[in-house]
């Protein structure tokens, strides 16, 4: 049988969807789940984590786990996974998690996928669906060996059903052992909009095309009426308009909305990796052979600078 | 500071890639230097032309893998060293991060740099994986890196929530995002150089290595067919005065898709 524990993501004292997505799986599936909290202040999710299921919650709370560094998160991982005699580690996938899950792998000596889109689970056995090659191919890979597997899942593989918090059976781990190789001296809160883009349900994205920080002032509005995350292409991001996690793509957040606006983006296949499994994708682009169009649902072949302003004023019109 | 850049020969992504029978069609298929690793050699280079020291590049891949070390030499890596060895074919991320450990030990680094994901696996295990090996410290995602002497190097990566502003100790491991650079491109002259430069041909025996310990016989994760992505089409494109298209598309989205239901 298999024994799971699910690390759980969180930001601003809130247990993170994708971790609810997870744990929401194991529960419908009848699959034994521990979870893991690992940070500061981190002790008062846990009912919330053992409401959607979890078992047992170990909990690394310390004031050195504030910031994420794979090193010490590992060991932490690595702790609660030999205490829970867990088969498999799940981690929901975000730089936090893309770097955490082969490090836990290393460090445990177990096998390790990463960006898993789909999970089929008999008994131990695993088989994982995965996007490759830029999205452009999907693997479906299975465990060759016995022993323990770390995975990392992508938001959206599963829905969150609805639980309420309960007490949790906590266990309190000790803080890692931080040999100070790796020192996290501070964190740039980039203020990236209201709304985490990957837990939005519409996200808008601005690419090279707005020219300029003014251009991203222009579309920020129509994100905003819409409550929509705010994202951006990688040109955006790299010449500085916009904060680095923002970047939507191979490289950045891959997001998964019900909606994905794309103004002014170019459709490069770095960027369609990080959103062509949107529900539904409008394009406003100028030129008529941009790659966007052949993803998107609807397109408009226009001036953004014309286009956004005329958007903003209709979408006031049907949402007060 | 002598420094280690596992670089990896991949199916070119920018190409059209076509699955049969639960295969990737190889035949039309192109092989290029994974582009994070681009950024991986040129950050190397950049610290040792400020830091002195040396570069070397280091591939696991059969013989067209060869192409992919000539070009990093061509940029001005200092020497290379192929393993090139049929027993590694079907190796998962494992695989090839204890081959590449073996290669490490050989050497004296204070850095090894690997590409943030290689394009063709997406899964960007290798890098994490060498660093608890070798137990290394490892930093993600390195988007900015700054010599600040006594062994030290500052460091930003991009991270879940924010950029990380970190101090890291030598000898470590950081695996290079797309950002963190722009490579640059070999010159005629870089090229020429790059012929006359040492490359050092080994098989996994050589490294103390054997045959079940690497390729499919050792990999703990086996691909075993590949599907094409879910199909996305073309929708419905709208050309000409912006106030009428815009207009036809917030229809679309009230109306169809009903977006603000
Ligand atoms: C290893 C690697 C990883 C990468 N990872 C990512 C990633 O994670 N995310 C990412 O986004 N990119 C990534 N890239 C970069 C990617 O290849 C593209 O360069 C980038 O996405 C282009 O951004 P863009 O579409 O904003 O700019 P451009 O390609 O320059 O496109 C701008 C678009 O705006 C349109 N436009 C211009 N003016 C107007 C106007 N007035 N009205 C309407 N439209 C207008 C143009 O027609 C054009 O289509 C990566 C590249 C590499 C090599
Ligand atoms: N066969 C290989 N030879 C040398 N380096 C590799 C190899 N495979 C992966 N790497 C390194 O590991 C990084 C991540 O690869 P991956 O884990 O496949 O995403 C690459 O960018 C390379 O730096």
């Amino acid at each position: 049988m298999s024994k799971i524990l699910v690390v759980a993501d969180h930001k601003d004292g809130e247990v993170r969807k994708p971790t609810l997505e997870l744990l929401s799986h194991t529960r419908g599936a009848g699959l034994s789940t521990d979870a893991l909290l690992i940070g500061q202040n981190v002790k008062g999710l846990a009912d919330t984590l053992a409401g959607h299921g979890a078992g047992t919650v170990y909990v690394a709370d310390d004031a050195s786990l504030q910031y994420f560094s794979a090193d010490t998160y590992a060991a932490a991982v690595a702790d609660a996974a030999a205490k829970a005699q867990a088969t498999q580690i799940w981690i929901s996938v975000s730089e936090t998690g893309k770097a955490l899950g082969p490090t836990v792998a290393g460090r445990m000596d177990a096998a390790f996928v990463g960006d898993a889109q789909g999970l089929e689970i008999e008994g131990d056995n695993v088989t994982v669906l995965r996007p490759a090659m830029a999205t452009k191919v999907m693997q479906k890979v299975r465990f060759a060996k016995a022993g323990v597997k770390v995975i990392t899942v992508r938001s959206g593989a599963f829905d969150v059903q609805p639980a309420d918090a309960k007490p949790a059976n906590v266990v309190a781990l000790p803080a890692p052992n931080s040999n100070g190789r790796v020192v996290v001296k501070s964190l740039e809160q980039e203020e990236s909009g209201e709304i985490d883009l990957g837990d939005a349900n519409i996200v808008v994205s601005v690419g090279r095309g707005v020219k300029g920080p003014d251009g991203v002032e222009l579309v920020r509005p129509l994100a905003k009426r819409l409550g929509a995350g705010f994202g951006a292409s990688r040109a955006v991001v790299d010449s500085g308009w916009m904060p680095y996690n923002a970047q939507v793509g191979q490289t950045g957040r891959v997001v998964t909305p019900d909606v994905y606006f794309a103004i002014g983006v170019s459709g490069a296949i770095q960027h369609l990796a990080g959103m062509s499994g949107s529900k539904l994708i409008v394009a406003v682009n100028k030129d008529p052979d941009a790659p966007i169009f052949s993803v998107a649902d609807y397109g408009i072949v226009g001036d953004l600078f014309k286009v956004v302003p005329l958007l903003i004023e209709e979408v006031g019109k049907v949402k007060k | 500071m002598n420094i280690l850049v596992p670089v990896k020969s991949v199916i070119d992504v920018e190409l059209n890639i076509r699955v049969r029978d639960g295969r990737v069609v190889e035949d039309g298929m192109n092989y290029v230097l994974n582009k994070w690793d681009e950024n991986a050699v040129e950050a190397a280079l950049v610290l040792k032309e400020s830091q002195g020291g040396e570069v070397t590049v280091v591939t696991v891949g059969p013989d067209r893998s060869g192409e992919a070390l000539r070009k990093t030499l061509a940029m001005g890596a200092d020497k290379a060293v192929h393993v090139n060895d049929p027993a590694t074919e079907g190796s998962d991320a494992h695989g090839f991060a204890k081959i590449l450990a073996k290669v490490a030990a050989r050497g004296a680094y204070d850095l090894i740099i690997t590409g943030k994901q290689a394009q063709d696996t997406d899964m960007g295990g290798t890098g994490p994986l060498l660093a608890a090996m070798l137990d290394l410290p490892l930093v993600a995602g390195v988007i900015a890196i700054e010599p600040q002497g006594a062994g030290k190097l500052g460091i930003r990566r991009l991270g879940q929530f924010g950029t990380e502003v970190i101090e890291l100790a030598l000898p470590a491991l950081i695996t290079a995002s797309d950002s963190l650079n722009e490579p640059r491109l070999a010159s005629l002259r870089g090229i020429m150089q790059a012929k006359k430069k040492p490359m050092e041909v080994l098989k996994v025996a050589d490294l103390g290595l054997s045959a079940g310990d690497v390729g499919s016989a050792g990999a703990r994760i086996q691909v075993v067919e590949y599907l094409p992505p879910p199909a996305r089409s073309a929708g419905k494109k709208f050309e000409g005065d912006e106030a009428e298209t815009t207009a036809q598309v917030m229809n679309l989205l009230t109306n169809e898709a009903k977006i603000f239901a």
